[in-house]
């Protein structure tokens, strides 16, 4: 099978790196610089995250993006030749939800590919959980999926619906 | 002097020095300008954090060390970004056929000017 490549994307904070760091079994490429602006946490990624994994057999590609508009010049780079998209947002905060419909519409717009919707921080109450997620950005229920980043386990349900949508 | 005009009369040196640049863009490491004479500065800071981001990255993964700068040529000219500390970026462009040489000489040391003054 051809290896699979997939985007993750999602507005700053959302949980990009952490999700590639924790599921890729390859030495992962970061790209972290330190934050300027109060986004809550001392470093930003400003190119790529990548990473690799096999899941049921098929190899993934993930490439991260960074979360900022400024750098959406690395959405178009990183969509390129992608077969998938994981939109990850925080569950906690619903102030970003906009700001991942209209990443969620760009991205689909440049690169009409198969996507899951991820909601981070499931472990993290009170949060949105999926299906509240879903209704607001008017998004099938079955393509936003919860989880939490850190949590192999439970970080690989949005890639193992991505496939399942796949087929 | 405001840490702001200290970066702007470093700013107005090396254009001095290096009157040939046609933009002098100065970046913080996550890509918002701070100061600069572009017109599209806000794009140019974002791409010179990416370059040197991904520039650094590679540089480490190869092991040469740590970054000095991250070269673009383009048939119409050149965009170099260079490291100013842990906190800065350098970016400028200058047309082809610049000396290049003349170039690093002197931007390697406002770099480090800069590096301080951040």
């Amino acid at each position: 099978m051809e290896p699979l490549k997939v985007v993750v994307s999602g507005p700053v904070g959302s949980g990009k790196s952490t999700f590639v760091r924790t599921l890729s079994e390859t030495a992962i490429v970061d790209t972290d610089a330190f934050a300027s602006e109060p986004i809550g946490k001392d470093m930003t990624t400003v190119a790529l995250d990548y990473g690799t994994l096999r899941l049921d057999g098929q190899l993934l590609y993930l490439f991260g993006t960074p979360g900022q508009q400024r750098f959406d010049f690395m959405w178009d780079i990183l969509t390129e030749g992608a077969l998938g998209l994981v939109l990850l947002v925080r569950g906690d905060r619903p102030q970003d939800f906009p700001q991942a419909r209209r990443q969620l519409d760009y991205l689909l717009s440049r690169q009409p590919v198969p996507y899951v919707v991820g909601v981070t921080r499931q472990d993290k109450p009170p949060v949105w959980g999926p299906e509240e997620v879903a209704l607001y950005l008017g998004q099938p229920s079955e393509y936003v999926v919860g989880l939490n980043a850190t949590d192999p386990k439970s970080a690989v349900q949005p890639l193992l619906r991505l496939l399942e949508l796949m087929l | 002097m405001t840490k702001q005009e200290q970066l702007q009369q470093i700013l107005r040196e090396l254009k001095q020095a290096l009157p040939e640049l046609r933009s002098v863009v100065v970046a913080s490491v996550d890509g918002l300008p701070i100061v600069h004479d572009s017109s599209d500065a806000p794009r140019v800071a974002a791409m010179a954090a990416t370059a040197l981001g991904l520039g650094r990255r590679i540089s480490q993964t190869t092991e040469l060390g740590s970054l000095e700068e991250t070269i673009v040529r383009g048939n119409h000219g050149y965009f170099v970004v260079y490291a100013a500390g842990e906190k800065g970026v350098l970016a400028v462009s200058a047309p082809a056929g610049a000396n290049l040489g003349l170039i690093h000489l002197e931007a390697r040391e406002f770099a480090s000017r800069l590096a301080q003054t951040l």
